[in-house]
């Protein structure tokens, strides 16, 4: 498809206000965007599956927009745009009912050969939710499990940094247009994100802003995109339910983690699980689950990431439970002079057993609190 | 008859210059004319001579009446040019000899009955005036304590003009005699400052219960004159510590002292009686300020709080509600310790060698990072957003201060025995504040550095050498924890005033980890990732 027809292929996938489904039957009526742009109003008005308002919308776009100019626009800052009736288009995403007419992107689409999971929770999480999702994230990866989720605060943006920080890639759906970084605190995950081979996708068009109400529909492609769906924290009304529930319609596996009862957290989780969700011990396990590492590897690999501690460093270490605490809380419960504990914590730190999660308030990572049980 | 000339002095900055108060009183229409670039307090002096002269029981013919005030070209400020101007008329006239005020430094303000009240900047120009060779002063009675701090000068206090005038004139009797001047040893870099019993409860590091981690901070920083950021929820004590910062500063050297007197005399907030600043000063400076108050300023630049805190604590309560301006403005002077004020008719220089005490909550509610948080990141960004990076990295030590616990409140600390519970006493943190600074007195001893602080990168080379073991260690820090080079030059510089409080030549790596733990906190944590 030369460049021309392209525009024209944007220009149609990119109306706003004509469902997926109407641009699909449409599209495949007049077998080109070209055909729809210059198509007559009375030969629209035979379509059947178009009413009014429709039809009011694309006469105004062929008025109001240029096609090419706008796609010279997309393509320079290097999005790319497939559409559901192509190649390249994600096989994951073809299978359900209400597949977006066209994704649009930066970077790479996910593999279709390869696993892939989506890991997704609240945003307003709290540090022990933030400390797993970035620990299952890394782990999966090593697996070559590539990571789906939102670039959201709180667990989404845990998770995709997770991700990286174990050498995978990841993949992010915005609610927004791919050309725009929501959150904006989130601009650097968003360049890594890219820099390592993985991509930002969305089906809004370039340049949409983040709404609200575009957000809950993306989770469906998140959902497709997975071949599992871990929920690290939820509420008990909350998007990341919806995505599970999606998930479920879209028959795929679904995991929760469990947390402390009587977090309004981990409740939404817990809800799961008595509906049947799998429960996340470790990320072995889920490897196992899904069939991906055999039992025998998962034991060696078990040995060689057995840390030892100093038992100073140990008796701090043992001291943290869920919550983050500070300096002030450790130093009141073991009977070292506080000088020596900041020392023990940040060389703690430096081993990636805990984490500074404010100044002076750590948190037990994720990993740590596997060697600790083991 | 005839001209006649009269020494007194102007304060520019911190500057002194002499200056010659000339009179001529000679025949012509009845006038009184005042010259020599004044501003219009000395203007007006010419008004309170005149009656203040009659009023003294004095005669003041009615005849044409020339001061100059030499030099010219710089421009004379304050009230204390009024009783040298009397002088020199009275020399004029022949009522005093002129042999009689030659090498006699002269600065009063006159009432209109003739009583002389105190003028600012006493103890800096009298000290000017002897390095210029000028070794008799008459000032105000009530700066007579502060002028007698100069050693070697032969100090006249007066309290009413008659009495100047009687006594240039030998008619009364030296009041020099009188008051024998208290023996002051002057010996260079002895430890002069201690403080003077006090009857009155004064506050004390025993009384902060818990945030033993903050205390030790406050140690360290005190120690090697380090900036200090407190991080914390709404009353977990940050205020309350940082007023007790001065108990544990190392007493001052009489040179030191004088330094302070003289910055504390040009803004006379010094006291008649004791004139002698023998604490170190702990400025508190509310968030309102602006950025001159801060920094000095005026026509005739005046010090600013940052030079006010000269040799002490300026303390910063609240630190983001300040306006970002204001705080972007120290960030110069804490380089260089000092700092200069531009003006067209000169550039003026304060110093500025301060300790920088701030603190501030972690977010709007103040429970940022303990889970309880009820701010958006939104909030929390913009609060946070008010402080730069550049600011956060002036930090040297940064430390959280948390919640106080019930168990802490009331000492029942868990296993800890019953002297342990009250925490340590002020005079004992400041004991070994000054065994640290002794080891840095020693080791700057050849240099200008007066502690860690203020090493030069080429002094934290020399004096903060590592081993293999802390190499490696200061290596994955800086390679895990996302250091920058102007952050590890600040955990080097910690890393040795900890080990000076250990008392230890090497640099462990305990005392390393325990600096890394202290360090600025960082762009994630404003907001990054909640």
């Amino acid at each position: 498809m030369n460049h021309t027809a392209r525009a024209f292929e944007y220009w149609f996938a990119s109306i706003p206000g004509l469902t997926d489904e109407k641009k699909i039957l449409l599209r495949s009526c007049m077998k080109s965007g070209e055909a729809i742009y210059y198509i007559e109003e009375t030969e629209l008005g035979r379509m059947k599956f178009l009413n009014e308002t429709d039809r009011n919308t694309i006469m105004q776009e062929q008025k109001k927009r240029d096609p090419k100019e706008e796609w010279a626009r997309v393509t320079d800052s290097g999005i790319w745009m497939s559409l559901s009736f192509e190649e390249t288009y994600p096989a994951r995403l073809s299978c359900i009912s209400d597949k977006p007419y066209a994704l649009y992107g930066k970077g790479h689409l996910p593999k279709d050969k390869e696993p892939s999971a989506a890991i997704v929770g609240a945003r307003a999480c709290t540090a022990y939710g933030e400390e797993c999702a970035r620990w299952f994230a890394k782990e999966l990866v090593k697996n070559g499990i590539q990571i789906i989720s939102g670039m959201a605060r709180g667990i989404d943006g845990s998770a995709q940094r997770g991700a990286l920080t174990g050498g995978g890639t990841t993949y992010a759906v915005l609610g927004n247009g791919v050309d725009i970084c929501y959150p904006r605190e989130h601009i650097g995950l968003y360049t890594d994100i890219l820099a390592h081979g993985g991509g930002i996708l969305s089906e809004q068009p370039p340049e949409t802003k983040p709404f609200a109400w575009n957000f809950p529909r993306r989770n469906r492609i998140i959902s497709a995109l997975s071949d599992v769906v871990l929920v690290m924290e939820a509420k008990e009304k909350s998007g990341s339910l919806i995505t599970a529930d999606l998930a479920l319609e879209q028959g795929k596996d679904v995991y929760a983690l469990p947390g402390p009862v009587g977090s309004p957290l981990s409740r939404g989780c817990h809800f799961l699980i008595r509906q049947g969700a799998g429960i996340l011990i470790s990320p072995e396990e889920l490897c196992l689950d899904l069939g991906i590492v055999e039992k025998e590897e998962k034991r060696g690999k078990k040995t060689e990431t057995q840390k030892v501690l100093e038992t100073k460093e140990d008796l701090v270490y043992s001291s943290f439970g869920v919550s983050p605490k500070s300096v002030g809380q450790i130093v009141e419960e073991i009977e070292l002079p506080p000088s020596e504990i900041i020392g023990i914590l940040t060389m703690l730190e430096m081993k990636g057993y805990i984490r500074e999660k404010a100044k002076n308030y750590y948190v037990r990572c994720g990993e740590g609190a596997r060697v600790c049980g083991e | 008859m005839g001209v006649s000339t009269v020494q007194s002095a102007a304060v520019f900055g911190l500057r002194v210059e002499l200056v010659n108060v000339e009179a001529d009183v000679g025949n012509g229409l009845p006038a009184f004319h005042m010259v020599g670039y004044l501003s219009s307090e000395v203007k007006e002096a010419g008004e309170r001579v005149r009656t203040a002269i009659r009023n003294s029981g004095l005669e003041f013919p009615a005849k044409k009446t020339v001061i100059n005030l030499s030099p010219a070209t710089i421009r004379k400020r304050g009230a204390a040019f009024d009783l040298p101007i009397a002088i020199a008329i009275l020399t004029s006239l022949g009522t005093v000899a002129q042999k009689d005020t030659k090498g006699l430094l002269i600065l009063g303000e006159l009432g209109l009955d003739g009583t002389v009240h105190k003028v600012p900047g006493v103890l800096p120009v009298v000290m000017e005036a002897k390095k210029q060779g000028i070794c008799r002063c008459m000032i105000p009675l009530e700066n007579e304590q502060e002028a007698r701090l100069v050693d070697g000068m032969e100090v006249t206090g007066v309290q009413t003009l008659k009495e100047a005038f009687e006594w240039i004139k030998g008619t009364k009797k030296r009041r020099l005699s009188q008051q024998k001047k208290k023996g002051m040893e002057v010996s260079k870099g002895k430890v002069y400052g201690e403080e003077r019993e006090c009857a009155e409860e004064k506050p004390d590091f025993q009384d902060i219960c818990g945030q033993s981690a903050v205390k030790r901070a406050v140690e360290v920083a005190v120690a090697g004159g380090h900036n200090l950021l407190m991080v914390g929820p709404p009353g977990s004590g940050k205020t309350m510590i940082a007023k007790r910062i001065p108990t544990i500063l190392p007493p001052l050297t009489l040179e030191e002292s004088l330094e302070i007197t003289k910055i504390y005399s040009i803004v006379g907030q010094i006291d008649g009686q004791e004139p002698l600043i023998r604490t170190r000063p702990f400025r508190s400076v509310h968030h309102t300020v602006t950025k001159t108050a801060l920094t000095g300023g005026g026509l005739i630049p005046s010090p600013g709080e940052i030079t006010l805190a000269h040799g002490g604590v300026l303390f910063l309560d609240e630190l983001p509600e300040f306006r970002k301006p204001v705080l972007e403005v120290l960030r110069q002077p804490l380089e260089e310790r000092k700092i200069w004020i531009s003006r067209t008719h000169g550039t003026y220089l304060f110093p500025a060698n301060f300790m920088l005490v701030c603190a501030m909550n972690p977010c709007p509610c103040g429970e940022f990072g303990s889970g309880n948080c009820t701010c958006t990141p939104g909030q929390v960004r913009g609060y946070l957003g008010k402080l730069s990076q550049p600011f956060l990295d002036r930090m040297d030590l940064c430390v959280e201060a948390p919640k106080v616990t019930y168990a802490a409140l009331k000492g029942k600390m868990s296993g800890r025995k019953t002297a342990e519970r009250k925490g340590e006493t002020s005079a004992q943190i400041r004991q070994r504040v000054c065994a640290a600074r002794e080891i840095q007195n020693r080791r700057f001893s050849d240099s200008g550095t007066g502690f860690n602080a203020m090493m030069s990168i080429r002094e934290v080379e020399q004096y903060c050498k590592l081993g293999d073991k802390e190499e490696a260690l200061i290596q994955m820090a800086y390679e895990r924890l996302g250091l920058t080079a102007r952050s590890y030059h600040k955990i080097l510089k910690v890393a040795r005033t900890i080990a000076d409080l250990a008392g230890s030549e090497k640099i462990e790596s305990m005392h390393l980890a325990e600096a890394i733990g202290y360090r600025s906190f960082d762009q994630e944590y404003r907001g990054g990732i909640l």
